[in-house]
């Protein structure tokens, strides 16, 4: 049983068909990217698995159960969580209350803490700025806490956004082993990203898409290697 | 020297403008009123051949005037020469403008034109004030010399005065005042001290109920109506300062909760005649269900929209209750009268101190409400809502959701305190719940301090209470409030007493719109 299975997915914004039937699935414990060019639909993929933009045809499957009903609020407590673009943290909330954010939708005070000491030693940054308001944090800090704040929701398939974007080559290293290391303890991965470079390396599958529809997918090592991506994506001849 | 005139030109026309704007609405001889009630100028007194009122009018017009010389004298720093040229410039102009409108209306009137007819705040008397009791001319060339002496005044004292330097020094001045009065030991100490708290609330308590008893009914009357605001305050902070939805309809609730209670207990048009006190919930919770009925359909916009559409709220509230349609429901636009008041043991709510103190319960409540929300599950989500609307969604926060019940609650304390606006005042009518009473609530809100509660018991008072101490200024309530408005908003944008995290927030602005470039979507 595949943790996400989208089937033939169609969105629109207005008259602009943005998914012209996409197909993916992700396997249980998979670090699966989607790469591609700026627009060619990628945060809308993520998007409508989170359920922010409405599907039009299609479906959304996790772990065999329709996500088509359930509504963005609601999909994250059957175990989805998201990284949005652009980090999404709350600007003038402290890190802490936005790591609180994170598990509005696991009520019990309990675990919270427990979660709140796990993310602390994934980032040990963010324990160092508790108290700071997080608009005031550094770009790599906002999005360990963007990443932080969407684990503490206990997901069990983890989307990413562009978790390199705006990022120093130190930091988009240093974000993506974490990520790995995050994979490592059982979360699957949904990575969405424009660095194909890392991105590839990290993955274990990867799917390419262009204007809307996917145009390849495989194994994250052939893709590296593949021509078209390499001339592509890769900025290689 | 070309460029000297044109600069005191520049400068003196935006004053004489504001000067002939306040002489033409009959401002200047109001405030002279005022001056006159604060400084005792003895009638007999005559300086210049001058008596009291005049005197009053001219120290206003004085102010004016060198404000217009400081005005223009401080783009120039370092030449003495150019500074007093420039202002008293700058005071001419303002005069030339200034005596020419006096002279021709004075005259005008003279020859026995009514001027009142055109400008309803140009009475004789007023005109003659403003031409200082003199001949038109005599007044007119008054003036001009007068101001443009003032504004060679100002421009002197202007010279080598350095505006953003001084306004720093004054703000680091009181920083370090503040600092120095922090770190006295007493002042730690009690500070420190939890006791302080209780007996601050202690003593807050005892002025509460003392206070009522030692103020006459007129007072009474208007703490009345300020408790009245801040309960409307504290409803609608709720909405906009908590959920972050400006709402601009806030009236409508309101009038519901102030319907309620007079249908049901006035003799007229129901002869329902219900005990007052059954009347509350019922209010709050007709409220509350309008608040959710309003809230479904619009609730998915966000922003300026959500804005203008809730704005259409009120009017359709107060349009239909004044319609032919409801008028057997309602006592259409004559409103409903005798509404009945409550009684405790027997003894019916008679004076005004009996609602001051009613009215005080229920402020404690909604502060009780609010407070206990600020620190929910609740306030996080709405806390978040205001920050990312999609994101918060994507926490699992049902923001549809959230958002009526923001509403609903907002608007069971509109409600209440509708509730407590007809009873007091025995009735209530559609002119009661005009556009204007959302705008003064949303107003106490933001000049108070969105999200604050002390900011909204300062912003009631500010804006209800004040008015009422200078009654005066009645006619230029509006102007003054407008006035009023755009000076917060500048000086203290985050309104009279912010809650600790809008404080951080103005700090933090520039880094905050710096971060959010790249945070833009694709």
């Amino acid at each position: 049983m595949a943790m996400l299975e989208v089937t033939n997915l169609h969105t629109y914004y207005g008259n602009i068909h943005a998914l012209k039937g996409i197909s993916l699935t992700i396997e249980q414990g998979e670090i699966v990217t989607l790469i591609g060019a700026n627009g060619a639909g990628k945060t809308t993929t993520l998007r409508a698995i989170c359920g922010l933009v409405k599907t039009q045809g299609g479906t959304i499957q996790l772990e065999s159960e329709d996500l088509n009903p359930y509504k963005a609020h609601q999909i994250v407590y059957k175990g989805v969580s998201m990284v949005p673009e652009g980090r999404g943290v709350f600007a003038r909330l402290s890190v802490s209350e936005n790591l609180d954010l994170g598990a509005y939708s696991l009520p019990d005070r309990k675990t919270r803490d427990a979660d709140l000491e796990k993310v602390f030693t994934i980032f040990p940054r963010l324990k160092e700025r508790e108290k700071q308001i997080a608009g005031t944090l550094s770009g790599g800090e906002q999005q360990m806490l963007a990443i932080g704040r969407a684990l503490m929701a206990h997901p069990r398939l983890l989307l990413l956004d562009e978790p390199s974007m705006g990022l120093s080559p130190i930091l988009v290293e240093s974000i993506f082993s974490t990520v790995k290391d995050i994979n490592r303890q059982g979360t699957t991965i949904l990575l969405v990203e424009q660095n194909a470079q890392m991105a590839l390396t990290i993955a274990d599958r990867a799917y390419v898409l262009e204007s809307g529809i996917i145009a390849m997918q495989g194994k994250g090592s052939e893709l590296l290697e593949d021509p078209r991506v390499i001339k592509a994506y890769l900025g290689g001849q | 020297m070309k460029t000297l005139l044109k600069n005191g030109l520049k400068a003196g026309i935006p004053f004489g403008i504001v000067s002939i704007f306040l002489f033409l609405i009959g401002f200047n001889s109001t405030i002279a009123d005022i001056i006159l009630k604060f400084i005792k100028i003895d009638d007999k007194t005559v300086v210049f051949g001058l008596t009291s009122r005049p005197l009053a009018l001219l120290m206003f017009m004085g102010v004016i005037g060198f404000w217009a010389g400081t005005n223009s004298g401080r783009k120039i720093k370092n030449k003495t020469s150019s500074v007093i040229i420039l202002s008293t410039l700058a005071g001419l102009t303002h005069g030339v403008l200034v005596a020419l409108v006096s002279y021709t209306i004075g005259s005008l009137s003279e020859s026995g034109l009514k001027i009142n007819t055109y400008l309803a705040a140009m009475l004789t008397q007023t005109i003659k004030l403003f031409l200082l009791d003199k001949t038109p001319l005599a007044g007119a060339v008054f003036m001009l010399i007068f101001l443009t002496i003032m504004g060679a005044l100002g421009g002197l004292v202007s010279f080598s005065y350095d505006r953003a330097n001084t306004r720093q020094k004054m703000v680091s001045g009181w920083k370090n005042l503040t600092v120095k009065i922090n770190q006295q030991p007493v002042v730690r100490h009690i500070q420190t001290n939890p006791l302080t708290r209780y007996i601050l609330y202690g003593l807050i308590l005892i002025c509460l109920i003392v206070v009522p008893l030692i103020a006459g009914s007129y007072w009474n009357y208007t703490i009345g109506t300020v408790g009245i605001y801040v309960l409307l305050g504290l409803g609608l902070n709720i909405i906009v300062g908590m959920s972050g939805l400006l709402v601009l309809g806030y009236v409508a609730f309101f009038a519901i909760g102030a319907y309620t209670v007079s249908l049901l207990t006035a003799p007229l048009p129901h002869h329902l005649m219900w005990n007052f006190w059954w009347t509350i919930p019922i209010a709050m919770l007709l409220a509350a269900l309008a608040g959710i009925l309003l809230g479904i359909p619009v609730l998915r916009m966000r922003g300026d929209y959500l804005a203008i559409v809730t704005l259409g709220f009120g009017e359709i509230i107060r349009i239909l209750i004044k319609s032919d349609l409801l008028t057997s429901f309602t006592g259409g636009p004559k409103g409903v009268t005798a509404v009945g008041g409550p009684t405790l043991f027997g003894r019916p709510f008679s004076s005004e101190i009996d609602f001051v103190y009613l009215i005080f319960l229920a402020v404690l409540f909604a502060i009780f409400v609010t407070v206990r929300l600020q620190n929910s599950r609740v306030g996080r989500a709405w806390e978040a809502m205001r920050e990312d609307e999609t994101v918060s969604r994507a926490m699992g926060i049902d923001t549809l959701w959230q958002k009526l019940l923001a509403f609903a609650i907002g608007a069971a304390l509109a409600g209440l305190a509708g509730v407590f606006f007809a009873s007091r005042n025995q009735f209530t009518g559609p002119e009661d719940h005009s556009l204007m009473v959302s705008i003064n609530v949303l107003s106490v809100v933001i000049v108070g301090g969105m999200g604050s509660i002390p900011g909204v018991i300062a912003g009631a008072f500010v804006l209800k209470g004040l008015p009422e101490i200078l009654r005066e200024l009645e006619n230029y309530r509006v102007l003054t409030f407008g006035a009023l408005l755009v000076i917060m908003m500048l000086v203290r944008p985050e309104g009279l007493i912010p809650p600790s995290r809008r404080k951080l927030d103005t700090n933090q602005d520039a880094v905050l719109d710096s971060k959010k470039q790249d945070e833009r979507p694709e």
